[in-house]
């Protein structure tokens, strides 16, 4: 990019901020991204760009109203400069070993013959989706709701593998591992565990497909850690290690990294941060409003559907629910059929507006334990947006 | 894997992939029942023909402008990341991007003096800052 490009870009980046920051609380208004930031990476569609190296591509929001997400549209997120670009099938193992009686090196083609298969479709959501609405702003992936897909994935359960090696008893968490490296021996890798029980609970699964075909390489190529209801943090790409663990994993990304606060909603002040933090877990329930957006025009009288996705971790969707006032009134929107617990669902409520002018649409989910959406949210990381959104759309 | 079917498969998998896998879903365990010499029943889903996946990375990141701090930022962050997650930041105060430079120093294990640490924000604050406004939260790990 020349000088001119740049100031150019430094230009648009200050005058979005200048705009966005005036007057902001929770529930901020939305804009939708220009088609400069669309940038296509191999194997990708075009998608928004945050940061090129390494990569962090945010799907744009009209995947929304498919089912799932296709592979070239999924959303793109690693923490190292040194990721994977060639992959040799031929030498490439799966190793797990650790606390175990048999430790075990796999091919892809052994993982796919000698183990029973499963699918599961299942949302994957970066922890710091919806980042760019808190107020006040906090460093990170300025995300805006793209950095979430719904996918059908195709593989092995974790608990096959591990009933294969014999764990020894006494085993507490196991780790995973991909081939991504560190730039520098001093940054620490990217490893994440999960408990041993969690681990063998028949769900969490080695993905070697998505969507019936193989995981693009920079979304994890050739296998993909899967864990259902779980952020996305979890979610190893580029899968080739597995240990088993007598005792519990610890390195940055986990006692460091990846934290919330430990109250309701992972919710802080930035005035009083939380003393106590925990490891962020599980997704919280929320729905995305997809469309209309915010620069599309609408007529009075004419007949729209209002509509967007909602999941949470694992319990289902039971209602969402509509404004078109800004909250005074709400009216229950259609769901779709379910297609798995894990999986978003998509909603629609049909609206005729009577009159021009501005109108503010708004939409909460409920899910089957009675949790719903925030008005209110902050943490200083920036993770699990889940206020209720606010889109201002104009009516001719 | 079912060699023969290979090619078939491949071309199922992409024309899913050029179609957007919009269709509706369900969970799918449907054996393929043309299997012969497996004892475990696949999932059908295409794998590349070529045992060697590689990709090449674009290379297009931005040049920064010229100004005190600049050689540092370079020497320092660039090694590391693309200049993009500087611009990809809202306008933060100072306090908030030495934070962040800090961050990058004691924990990522970045080769910087507190010195160098000082420039390096400096520059940063003159691309993509502010003043400081006594308000501005701290930066914290993972993103």
């Amino acid at each position: 990019m020349n000088r001119r490009g740049f100031l150019q870009l430094i230009g648009v980046t200050g005058a979005t901020t200048l705009t966005a920051s005036c007057n902001r609380i929770n529930s901020v208004l939305e804009t939708s991204p220009s088609p400069a930031d669309l940038v296509r990476f191999p194997e990708k569609t075009e998608m928004i760009l945050l940061t090129d190296r390494p990569p962090q591509l945010e799907t744009p929001i009209h995947y929304f109203r498919q089912d799932l997400t296709p592979n070239e549209a999924f959303f793109v997120r690693w923490h190292l400069e040194g990721i994977p670009t060639s992959v040799d099938l031929r030498t490439f193992r799966l190793n797990v070993s650790g606390h175990v009686r048999q430790p075990l090196q796999l091919t892809v083609d052994e993982l796919r013959s000698q183990f029973e298969p499963m699918s599961i479709v299942a949302v994957n959501q970066c922890s710091g989706n919806s980042r760019s609405f808190f107020e006040p702003r906090v460093p990170g992936g300025q995300w805006r709701h793209g950095a979430v897909g719904n996918a059908k994935w195709t593989g092995v359960s974790v608990k096959s593998i591990l009933d294969r090696v014999e764990v020894k008893s006494g085993a507490v968490d196991v780790s995973f591992n991909g081939l991504d490296a560190p730039p520098l021996p001093s940054v620490s890798d990217f490893v994440k565990a999960l408990s041993i029980d969690h681990a063998r609970d028949g769900e969490v699964m080695i993905a070697y497909a998505m969507n019936d075909a193989a995981l693009p390489m920079v979304n994890g190529f050739p296998l993909r850690l899967v864990v259902p209801g779980w952020y996305g943090t979890y979610w190893v790409k580029a899968l080739s290690d597995i240990t088993v663990l007598p005792q519990a994993f610890s390195n940055f990304w986990t006692d460091k990294a990846y934290r919330i606060p430990n109250g309701p909603n992972g919710t802080e002040s930035p005035k009083n941060l939380a003393k106590v933090t925990v490891p962020i877990n599980r997704f919280n329930v929320r729905s995305i409003l997809v469309r209309p957006g915010p620069d599309e025009v609408l007529h009075s009288g004419i007949p729209n559907e209002i509509e967007g996705i909602a999941f949470d971790a694992g319990h289902g969707i039971t209602r969402v629910e509509v404004s078109t006032d800004g909250g005074a009134t709400w009216a229950d929107a259609r769901l779709d059929s379910e297609i798995g617990k894990y999986s978003w669902r998509r909603w629609r409520a049909p609206w005729t507006p009577t009159s021009r002018g501005q109108y503010r649409l708004m939409a909460r989910a409920t899910n089957a334990i009675g949790e719903t959406q925030s008005k209110e949210q902050w943490n200083r990381s920036g993770f699990m947006w889940n206020v209720i959104q606010q889109v201002d759309v104009n009516v001719e | 894997m079912v060699p023969k079917k290979k090619s078939t498969v491949l071309a199922l998998g992409l024309a899913a992939l050029i179609a957007g896998c919009g269709r509706s879903s369900n969970v799918s365990n449907e054996p393929d029942h043309d299997m012969t010499n497996a004892t475990i029943e696949s999932i059908p889903v295409s794998m590349p023909d070529n045992p060697v996946h590689t990709i090449v990375m674009p290379h297009d990141e931005p040049m920064f402008p010229p100004g005190p701090g600049r050689e540092e930022f370079v020497t320092a962050c660039v090694v590391c990341h693309s200049p993009r997650y500087i611009t990809m930041q809202p306008r933060f105060s100072r306090t908030t991007w030495l934070s962040e430079v800090n961050k990058m120093k004691d924990v990522y294990g970045a080769h910087i003096s507190a010195e160098q640490a000082q420039k390096i924000t400096d520059y940063l604050v003159s691309i993509n800052g502010q003043l400081d406004t006594g308000q501005a939260p701290k930066g914290t790990y993972g993103e």
